[in-house]
């Protein structure tokens, strides 16, 4: 089974390595919301400290949801979903290739718009980069985990875009908050008992929808 | 009663799409090494039907059984089946080669590249077998499809208009190719429009009509009754 998983993530993305079609789209959004939000920002450093967690956060989730359209949507080309779920493999196995997928884009995008971030607005987020690189993946992977799996909750439908963005942005909200407050507390130098629960809850958040999509995208996609 | 010795078998089938009774308690049985044509008008319900057998879509009500075991239990029972439709389920930025090498690591093939490599021949892709698939032509592509569906070697293969879109060559091709599975010992089911077709390949034709199996025929290869295709109308 981890074979089959390694080529599935593999097919993706060679697959997108050679059509080019999200995380383009995705990264270009990303520093555009990122550039836009750091100019406008001429906040004194405190209050620069307080607001670009959120942003970062914001950013993230914004360009994020392209690559997540991307993800199932580029199965729907010619029925090639179908032709997955022919295969003799459980569905859960599709999930977490999908998902791993989604979650490296996210990293990917993270690794862009953090230091962009810290060299634009001048907000130390790095002054700890092993915090910021817990926060990055436990976030990632909670947007990825329900991103893919409401991905595949709308797979099938007609403005399957509009419907991804609507059920997907109030599921995430924990994760942006949680993400948002971590960020913030390692800018301000404060990695006390708080931060350690943000992350937790990051952790959990991931863990908790993981296992949900693992449970439930066999029901969801099939028709 | 169901038997081992069917390859497909349904009971009492029944599918509904959106408030539409698309399938109503089919019963069918095709035997191991037998070849049946799904005849019925369009939106007849063959496609909804193949989906089933191929249990890509669940029945609302009945059951299918392969080989006596409820169909896909377990997703291993899955290479039990290919299936060939007039979607390609070919991811187009892929090679002809990365395709099939995909499909047989999904089914846990052996010797992945050499599977490959053995059908690409036999389908007459050698080729292009480094050309990604949005290269090439419709004709290909369904070469390529059936290539896929064949890399498990599976005892079952569906078949959902696998002729249409393809010139006289090709689709003599296909039925040559057919012909050779069939006497491998592969149970096969096709939909199809084209009588010609049904006098070559078919054992027996299953007539859809409003979603009720009507008539059942057997058939005598290349003497066709006259009235299958009255009945399919």
């Amino acid at each position: 089974m981890v074979s089959k998983l390694w080529w599935l993530i593999h097919k993706d993305l060679v697959v997108e390595y050679r059509t080019r079609q999200a995380w383009p789209a995705m990264l270009l959004l990303g520093i555009i919301v990122a550039v836009v939000f750091s100019l406008q920002m001429q906040l004194p450093l405190q209050q620069r400290t307080a607001a670009a967690g959120g942003l970062l956060w914001l950013a993230i989730l914004f360009a994020g949801l392209v690559a997540i359209d991307r993800t199932s949507a580029a199965e729907q080309h010619d029925g090639c979903w179908d032709g997955l779920t022919l295969y003799p493999l459980p569905p859960s196995i599709i999930y977490l290739a999908k998902l791993a997928v989604n979650f490296v884009a996210l990293l990917v995008l993270g690794c862009v718009l953090v230091p962009l971030f810290v060299v634009l607005a001048d907000v130390p987020l790095l002054r700890h980069a092993w915090a910021m690189t817990i926060v990055a993946v436990l976030g990632s992977a909670g947007l990825a985990a329900v991103g893919t799996l409401v991905s595949a909750l709308t797979h099938g439908l007609g403005q399957r875009n509009a419907v991804l963005s609507l059920l997907v942005l109030p599921l995430v909200l924990p994760v942006v908050l949680a993400g948002a407050e971590a960020t913030r507390l390692i800018a301000e130098d404060n990695l006390g008992d708080e931060w350690s629960r943000w992350v937790q809850f990051l952790g959990a958040f991931a863990i908790v929808f993981t296992t949900l999509g693992i449970v439930l995208f066999g029901f969801l996609v099939e028709e | 009663m169901i038997s081992q010795g069917n390859a497909i078998q349904t009971r009492r089938l029944a599918k509904s799409l959106g408030g539409r009774t698309v399938l109503r308690e089919i019963d069918l049985e095709i035997a191991a090494a037998e070849c049946v044509a799904l005849l019925g008008g369009n939106g007849a319900g063959k496609t909804t039907l193949l989906r089933c057998l191929a249990a890509i879509a669940r029945p609302t009500s009945g059951e299918v059984f392969w080989f006596g075991q409820p169909a896909a239990a377990k997703s291993n029972q899955r290479s039990l089946v290919g299936m060939v439709t007039h979607e390609s389920r070919l991811y187009a930025h892929l090679t002809l080669r990365e395709n099939l090498v995909f499909a047989a690591r999904m089914c846990a093939v052996t010797a992945p590249r050499q599977r490959t490599n053995t059908l690409l021949e036999q389908t007459g892709l050698q080729a292009l077998a480094d050309r990604q698939v949005r290269q090439i032509s419709r004709g290909m592509r369904q070469r390529l499809a059936l290539a896929r569906s064949l890399i498990h070697d599976p005892p079952i293969l569906l078949l959902d208009e696998p002729f249409s879109g393809l010139d006289t060559k090709s689709r003599d091709w296909l039925v040559r190719l057919l012909r050779v599975q069939q006497a491998s010992g592969r149970a096969l089911c096709f939909a199809t429009h084209q009588q010609e077709l049904v006098r070559q390949l078919a054992d027996r034709t299953l007539t859809l009509r409003n979603g009720s199996l009507t008539d059942h025929k057997a058939m005598t290869k290349g003497r066709a009754k006259e009235n299958v295709w009255q009945d399919a109308a």
